[in-house]
């Protein structure tokens, strides 16, 4: 089992509260949370002060790079023989089968002209409003690659398990492909930021999509809502005995009573603190979600959708919640596609645009688009080469962030070349591209533009010195800064 | 893993450990010492429809201690017992007990028994003067066929053994294969057969199911075609290595992985290895398939293995792992190709500490020691008489080692495992008997449960399963560098859910989600399936609370339940007013089942 480089022990001895070398390794959770308390600052929380990420998990490998289409003739005729029968048309073709791409003219690309998959009319809208950027050829790095050659030297490091979902969904999460961590950027970005919510009882992370990675800190939890009614419920009253009340304040103190014991197993002491917390949350949780006037932006009726409803519910009641800075995490699985990716991202993607403009429209309802990001991640793009049907695991590629502090209309990083030979970023004949961009430089970003002091910026992404001079003066890659 | 270091660490700490040493020291016989506070216990025994007919007293002061080793293994071994069950393994043995179950063959047919509900959807549509061919396999059958196997069915330690491969090879109706029942119950089918069978017949015949072809998307998987840029689907290449076979390192035989001269871990293979084993999982289609591409011509197509189309299968030799080769056939053979590749993986030194490891989490704990997966791999590699991959052995090995049956492990605070909510779920239904009036079925659609629990058969949200062996919960077991993989689905919401699922089944009385064979039925009389509580019932009108207790001690929590939480119960049970003799019950066996000292089967 690979071990944690950051263990909670030395994020501790680090970060908040040095003295306390006595610590056992069986200090519970709940003692945790209350040295942070000990150790916090002065809470910077005000009504304007607030942040939000959104981070949207497309799980299992979105095939990017039909999200994401060169359009100018020479790169498209690449673009099309690598693809083959995967092959968007540029232009409205005869047959009329397929849609052609979505023309884009970004600011940055030299007159370059780009396509966004042909579901997604609402995506090519808000980024020539400026509201959307894309992030080209990104993925997962602990160290700059290249070339081919320099992927096959052995001299580099490569990111463990390339190419399987499990490690790549978690290294999307954790940025650090060295190892197989526990723990989320989001949840160590939570670690040092927790602290400026008044709130201390409910998690800073909500989590639409139950336990994920992202949002796994050493001291921090995700909290779990649903896109139904107020986000939660409780636990069931009592009712059809006669007694009613008499009979829930017995049941009520016996289940508190159960789970405030001391428990000595660190099962039972995980599965305990983990429920009580649940019961005690949710109420608070509730009872402000209750209090969320009615949107004027409708939703469609997907669960992404609805999911980020819910999202901005809970973003509007975050005053009375007492939160200043907020991570929100959902997935919207579905993207193997080894099979019939067309026709399904011709689906999908056009729930997620539904689902984003959706979001950015109640956003402005709310005048709170500057205050929030939203950005999707994926395992990895899709071999660039066909398997008759479908296209299969690769590495790097193209994803989307989107906000009112987004500096929008732009093609960050290095889209490439998609020819599959002489091209020294291929490192496969199925066309499996080496990232020209880090996820480090991604989330770096994103976590100074939410509050991280530069000089913190290494606990949060270990390998982020790698890509970028924190102490530099410039941004890692210049979308929000 | 360093689970050794802690056990030795924690054990030496554990005032009681030489109490428990003595009580748990003779498990699997009849010589029983202590055990003083358990005189005049009574057991009900049950008849086959679940109804007591009788009691005996266990007098023997000795014999209780039996009673919840007993409980706790067949908290292990089986989807939940009850204390006709316990008491019966007690006098038997483990071992017996094992050979008996093992040897009871398979007299139930998940498949057949969702065509025999298709025949009664169809008799229904006759009857009403409709075109009985509309019927068709409903998407709940299989999870209706499923309950039935696991509440009526003798062989017990299968149901149990069966349920944990589908959490290792996965299939899952969150996919294309929603609504495809019958695919469902027949692969359901698979896993039975080979619980107690031998493992390489289990990868080859997994291998050429249509419903792996479908989930892992081989299924009409072409060769090679250069000038289209066109090469096989690697998908079930990789996931069979991954998370059916050998995993991502070399492993050593006590599972803890193998090290390079630099320290690293070494890959048990690279995407080359994957990309040549993608070539020999090329030409497979439908047996009745009329041409390569074509879809399913029948949900009947779902159930029988697929086959391989030559025409379209791969060509020329092919690369396995550890340097063996798949020969270039001429003519193309790709069920020969197939059985090369099938034997390269079972042969492969990873895989006894791989399935090993796994098939402990599911049924013992989920941080066995590496002592413990080398002892269960060596059986794997040798049942001792030279066999390899022999199932019932593995099973065997796991039960009775002496870390899943020694006592004073159990008291160790690393040790355990949380129950995941579907076996919760059976392990109540069985412990008391649960069963209808006048219906034999058990038409639980468990549409409900999944949506509090994320959790219900063939239902996860990915090939990774519900959770992942090497989860690790933030909080002292992540700090422990330990497992908990179950905790990935506790959260927030799945919590309370699963404690308002436990609501229902106690105060409410709605044990299952009846659902009916067809659209139209009105719900017949006697169909609510109930738990059998009349002699607790008895109990709580006699007020022998503390009785009350110790019976859900035995049969739920197999002793553990410790005198703080005892405590706790009884007391909210005597506030509740004297003539609410039910609700003092059902109050009992709620607290029981959302406490700590029951989640957690240590």
């Amino acid at each position: 089992m690979a071990h944690s480089k950051y263990t909670r022990r030395d994020f501790l001895g680090e970060a908040s509260c040095a003295a306390l070398g006595s610590m056992t390794m069986l200090s519970s959770l709940t003692n945790l949370k209350l040295l942070n308390a000990l150790a916090q600052p002065a809470a910077v929380s005000s009504n304007n002060d607030y942040k939000a990420l959104v981070c949207i998990l497309l799980a299992g490998g979105n095939d990017s790079f039909n999200l994401l289409v060169p359009k100018e003739t020479g790169e498209y005729e690449a673009y099309k023989v690598t693809r083959s029968d995967l092959a968007l048309p540029n232009e409205v073709t005869p047959e009329g089968l397929l849609a052609p791409t979505l023309p884009i003219s970004p600011l940055n690309t030299g007159g370059r002209a780009f396509g966004v998959h042909p579901s997604m009319p609402g995506v090519q809208q808000l980024f020539s409003q400026g509201n959307l950027a894309f992030l080209a050829n990104i993925g997962t790095l602990i160290q700059p690659i290249a070339n081919e050659s320099e992927y096959r030297s052995g001299l580099k490091k490569i990111p463990l398990g390339l190419y399987s979902h499990s490690d790549q969904i978690q290294q999307w999460q954790t940025s650090i492909p060295q190892n197989r961590e526990a723990i989320g950027w989001g949840g160590r970005l939570s670690d040092i930021l927790m602290s400026t919510n008044a709130n201390q009882r409910i998690s800073m992370n909500i989590s639409l999509s139950g336990r994920n990675v992202f949002q796994a800190g050493n001291m921090t939890l995700e909290y779990t809502i649903s896109n139904q009614g107020n986000g939660s419920e409780g636990i069931t009253p009592v009712s059809g005995y006669g007694y009613n009340g008499l009979l829930q304040r017995i049941r009520d103190n016996a289940v508190n009573s159960l789970l405030e014991d001391v428990y000595s197993n660190i099962f039972q002491s995980t599965i305990s603190s983990l429920t009580k917390d649940s019961i005690d949350a949710q109420k608070e949780f509730a009872n402000a979600i209750a209090q969320v006037p009615p949107f004027g932006t409708t939703f469609s009726a997907h669960y992404l959708s609805q999911n980020l409803r819910m999202v901005a519910k809970v973003i509007a009641a975050r005053e009375r919640l007492g939160f200043a800075r907020q991570t929100f995490f959902m997935t919207f699985g579905g993207w193997d596609h080894h099979d019939e990716v067309l026709n399904n991202q011709l689906n999908m993607l056009g729930i997620v645009n539904n689902a984003l403009r959706e979001f950015y429209t109640v956003l402005e309802e709310l005048n709170i688009t500057d205050k929030v990001t939203t950005f999707t991640i994926s395992d990895f793009a899709r071999t660039l080469t066909s398997n008759g049907r479908g296209s299969d695991h690769a590495w790097g590629g193209n994803q989307i962030v989107m906000g009112g502090a987004v500096q929008g209309q732009r093609i960050l990083g290095q889209f490439p070349d998609l020819s599959l030979s002489n091209n020294p970023l291929n490192v496969s004949d199925r066309g499996v591209m080496i990232p020209t961009t880090s996820t480090d430089s991604f989330f770096a970003e994103m976590a100074l533009w939410y509050g991280v002091s530069p000089n913190d910026l290494t606990k949060i992404l270990p390998n982020i010195g790698n890509f970028y001079s924190p102490g530099s003066g410039t941004p890692p890659i210049g979308f929000l800064l | 893993m360093r689970t050794e270091h802690f056990i030795k660490q924690f054990i030496i700490t554990q005032l009681s450990v030489c109490y428990l040493l003595l009580i748990c020291h003779q498990l699997d016989g009849q010589n029983t010492i202590g055990g003083t506070n358990f005189n005049n216990v009574k057991v009900t025994t049950s008849n086959s429809q679940g109804r007591a007919i009788g009691e005996k007293t266990i007098t023997d002061a000795g014999l209780q201690p039996n009673l919840n080793a007993a409980s706790r293994f067949l908290g292990q071994a089986t989807l939940g017992a009850d204390l006709e069950t316990i008491s019966a393994v007690s006098e038997t043995g483990f071992s017996k007990w094992i050979d008996a179950q093992t040897n009871i063959p398979i007299a139930f047919s998940l498949k057949t028994y969702v065509d025999e509900l298709v025949e009664i959807y169809r008799d229904s549509l006759a009857a009403n003067g409709e075109d009985p061919s509309e019927a068709y396999a409903r998407s709940e059958y299989w999870r209706f066929a499923w309950w039935q196997y696991v509440m009526s069915a003798p062989d017990i330690l299968r149901s149990r053994v069966a349920l944990a491969l589908s959490e290792i090879f996965v299939i899952s109706e969150n996919s294309p294969l929603e609504g495809e029942t019958k695919g469902l119950a027949s692969y359901y089918d698979l896993l039975l057969k080979h619980s107690f069978g031998n493992y390489r017949a289990l990868l080859y015949d997994i291998s050429t199911h249509p419903t792996m072809g479908i989930y892992l998307t081989f299924m009409n998987n072409s060769k090679t075609d250069i000038e289209d840029n066109q090469f096989p689907d690697e998908n079930y290449a990789r996931e069979v290595m991954q998370l059916f076979s050998i995993g991502l390192y070399e492993l050593n035989l006590d599972g803890t992985r193998k090290l390079d001269g630099q320290g690293n871990f070494i890959p048990a293979y690279n995407n080359e290895d994957i990309a040549e084993l993608a070539k020999v999982f090329t030409g497979f289609t439908w047996i009745d398939s009329p041409y390569f591409g074509s879809g399913a011509r029948a949900d009947t197509s779902y159930t029988r293995a697929m086959k391989i189309d030559n025409r379209y299968h791969e060509p020329g030799a092919k690369f396995l792992l550890n340097g063996d080769l798949v020969p270039n056939r001429n003519p193309v053979n790709g069920v020969a190709d197939l059985e090369d590749a099938i034997d390269n993986l079972f042969y492969h030194p990873n895989v006894g500490p791989f399935l090993g490891f796994r098939l402990i989490q599911r049924l013992v704990k989920s941080n066995p020691s590496p002592a413990y997966v080398g002892r269960v791999a060596s059986v794997f590699n040798d049942n001792g008489q030279g066999i390899r991959g022999d199932m019932k052995a593995i099973i065997r090995a796991i039960l009775l080692d002496p870390e899943a049956r020694d006592c004073a492990l159990s008291e160790d605070p690393i040790n355990g495992m949380l129950r995941e909510p579907m076996v919760r779920y059976t392990h109540l239904a069985r412990a008391f008997d649960a069963a209808a009036e006048n219906s034999t079925r058990y038409q639980n659609r468990m549409s409900e449960f999944y949506g509090s629990t994320q959790q219900r058969p063939l239902s996860s949200p990915s090939v990774f399963n519900f959770f992942q062996p090497e989860f690790q919960p933030i909080g002292p077991i992540a700090d422990m560098d330990m497992f908990g993989p179950e905790f990935q689905i506790s959260n927030s919401l799945t919590t309370i859910g699963y404690t308002n699922e436990v609501y229902k089944w106690t105060f409410d009385e709605e044990l299952m989600e009846y659902q009916g064979i067809y659209p139209y039925e009105s719900r017949p009389a006697g169909t609510k399936v109930e738990l059998n509580l009349d002699a607790e019932y008895q109990l709580v009108q006699q007020g022998k609370i503390e009785e009350l207790l110790e019976r859900f001690n035995l049969v739920l929590m197999h002793g553990k339940m410790t005198e703080r939480t005892k405590g706790i119960i009884k007391d909210a049970v005597l506030e509740v007013p004297s003539d609410l003799l039910e609700y003092k019950m059902y109050l009992a066996l709620f607290l029981t089942m959302i406490s700590p000292d029951y989640l957690i089967m240590r």
